[in-house]
């Protein structure tokens, strides 16, 4: 397949999942629905976090500060806005964030990068928290104009489309082939003419701007919200996991994973909470050991090198229990001894 | 013509430090287009913390660059390349990931972009033919064959050919090479000093070229800079070079002198 018939069939693919989930409301139950915006929201985050942190090799650990500002904006201001207005304020406020966070640590690689985010999220979380004691008084916030649930579902949906359409967008431009240099090596890329710092603080500035629109849609979803719900590192971690889980440079991966996480999550959370997160860290090392590219990069051909490799396996531990390969060190030596005689 | 008078590249007392350690000590040098300038120097000399101060990629400590006109000190790689430097890696630096075309094409994509003849399509402005594309740079560099492959299936020296066919897609004005020829055999070397003379002969480049193989640098550029613990200590014709008391003692040695004035004499 040339490159056209490759967009080509992601939009399709794309189309295809808008209509199912436009269609599910209809017809499944309130659970379902529920596990759906899960899903979507996910997707969103997951999506949008691949298309900077993916190709760059970013590991950024900001997603629950950005979806927390977002959060916050909407139980703020959705009394005085528009359902719109609040979700793209919320963006706004989260790309502001980013870009300084941006400038003040994307310099820095690996690790650094990975710590550094994760303290200024938990910076921003207990900055928050002191904020509402001391100033307002109070813990938490209860939202009260509330959309109804199709509105915050469509909201989602949409936002979900948005980040996935995004990523194929960003896939096919210069912007994103500057973020593949970037990740494949940096300062190659900066000789060849990528303004680098720009490049990263607007792919950083991307994320930030889904992460916070998706809290402001979220937020209204929980009703009462308190700083360490919405600013809780597990839906950074949730983000990166699924991410990688999916493949990180793939572009359904994120969303199958998407889809994997959450009905495993809505299935198995209630009944048997422990072996939820069991799983998640199973996959995740299953993924990491033998499918680096993610679940998305399965192919007929992987299967065939496992089946190929467990084969491979099995005939060394035979030839091991066996003595053959025993018997073949004893062979090698002795021919080894005889032709140093002659 | 005053070419000869306004210098492609220019850098005036460049040093950089590294803590205590003065890797490259007030360093001045012109550039004048259409010059194939050779860098040589000891282990340590200097030579590409010299260069990664004249590419952008290092700030130096103190000292000025300015290309055409324009001060360039301590602005970022990025800039030095959409104003027509470009550099190769001394340990071949290409997207392993990538095809060979896809390597040629991102530089052309960004520092080697032009303003096109209509807006959106047509011919792009001020580019020479043998830059108009992926293909024509691949050829005029011999990776035709391997344009399909990814870049980390082909040979290392093929990967050198490469980074330079990347610093060429960036449509520069002056090519820093640094080291292409390394661990080439002696023939290699000597297609590589060809292909190096040829891309400034077809391009109107100027190229400064560091190497270690000493005489082939010296038969091929026509000035020599000569590095000597950071400082530089000769700046001249390679055949006046050699007979400098000062570079023979620091780096030719006594019985690198002979064979290079044999290799003048081949020249001659």
């Amino acid at each position: 397949m040339n490159s056209r018939q490759f967009l080509i069939r992601d939009l399709l693919v794309l189309l295809a999942f808008a209509g199912w989930c436009l269609a599910l409301p209809f017809y499944a139950s309130e659970f379902v629905v529920s596990m759906a915006l899960t899903c979507l929201m996910y997707v969103a985050l997951s999506s949008s976090w691949g298309l900077f942190c993916g190709s760059t090799r970013y590991l950024s650990l900001a997603t629950s500060a950005f979806f927390g500002i977002g959060a916050y904006t909407s139980a703020i201001l959705l009394g005085q806005f528009s359902w719109v207005e609040t979700i793209a304020i919320g963006a706004g406020i989260a790309v502001l964030v980013a870009i300084v966070m941006g400038a003040a640590v994307l310099h820095l690689r690996g690790t650094y990068f990975a710590v550094l985010t994760f303290g200024m999220t938990e910076l921003i979380l207990h900055a928050v928290t002191y904020f509402e004691k001391t100033v307002t008084g109070t813990v938490g916030r209860v939202l009260t104009v509330v959309p109804e649930r199709d509105t915050i579902y469509l909201t989602m949906l949409a936002l979900a489309l948005l980040a996935v359409a995004t990523s194929i967008v960003v896939r096919r431009t210069r912007f994103g082939l500057a973020l593949m240099g970037i990740g494949a090596d940096e300062q190659r890329a900066q000789t060849l003419g990528v303004n680098t710092r720009l490049v990263k603080i607007a792919g950083f500035a991307i994320t930030a701007a889904f992460a916070g629109a998706v809290g402001a849609a979220m937020a209204v979803r929980w009703t009462y919200i308190d700083p360490h719900t919405v600013f809780n590192p597990f839906i950074g971690f949730q983000t990166v996991l699924i991410t990688l889980i999916g493949g990180v440079l793939t572009l359904w991966g994120p969303l199958l994973a998407a889809i994997i996480f959450s009905v495993l999550a809505e299935s198995l959370r209630l009944q048997f909470p422990q072996i939820y997160l069991m799983s998640l860290g199973l996959l995740l090392i299953l993924c990491v050991l033998y499918l680096p590219g993610g679940l998305a990069s399965l192919r007929w051909a992987t299967f065939k090198d496992w089946w190929n490799d467990s084969r491979a396996w099995a005939r060394d531990i035979r030839s091991e229990l066996s003595g053959e390969k025993e018997r073949e060190k004893q062979r090698f030596k002795r021919r080894e001894k005889e032709s140093h005689f002659v | 013509m005053s070419e000869q008078a306004t210098p492609l590249l220019e850098a005036h007392n460049v040093t950089v430090r590294f803590g205590g350690l003065v890797a490259v000590d007030a360093v001045s040098a012109n550039f004048v287009p259409g010059e194939l300038v050779g860098i040589i120097g000891p282990n340590g000399a200097g030579k590409t913390t010299f260069f990664n101060a004249i590419s952008g990629v290092l700030v130096p400590t103190s000292g000025r660059l300015v290309s055409n006109g324009r001060n360039l000190t301590g602005r970022g790689p990025h800039r030095f390349a959409a104003h027509g430097v470009a550099r190769t890696f001394q340990t071949p630096r290409v997207f392993p990931d990538m095809t060979v075309t896809a390597n040629i094409e991102f530089g052309l994509k960004f520092a080697g972009r032009r303003r096109r003849k209509y807006v959106f399509w047509g011919d792009e402005l001020g580019v020479p033919w043998a830059l108009r594309d992926a293909m024509s740079i691949l050829q005029l560099i011999g990776l035709s064959a391997q344009a399909n492959l990814p870049a980390a299936a082909i040979t290392p020296s093929q990967q050198r050919l490469l980074e330079i066919g990347m610093a060429l897609a960036t449509r520069p004005k002056l090519l820093l090479l640094d080291e292409v020829a390394a661990g080439l055999t002696e023939a290699e070397i000597e297609e590589m000093a060809r292909l190096i003379r040829r891309l400034r002969d077809e391009l109107d480049l100027t190229v400064i070229w560091i190497e270690h193989a000493v005489t082939t640098l010296l038969r091929h550029v026509e000035r020599v800079i000569v590095l000597h613990q950071g400082r530089k200590i000769a700046d001249d014709t390679p055949r006046n070079v050699v007979r400098n008391p000062e570079v023979i003692e620091a780096y030719l040695g006594d019985e690198m002198a002979e064979p290079s004035t044999d290799d003048e004499e081949v020249a001659a």
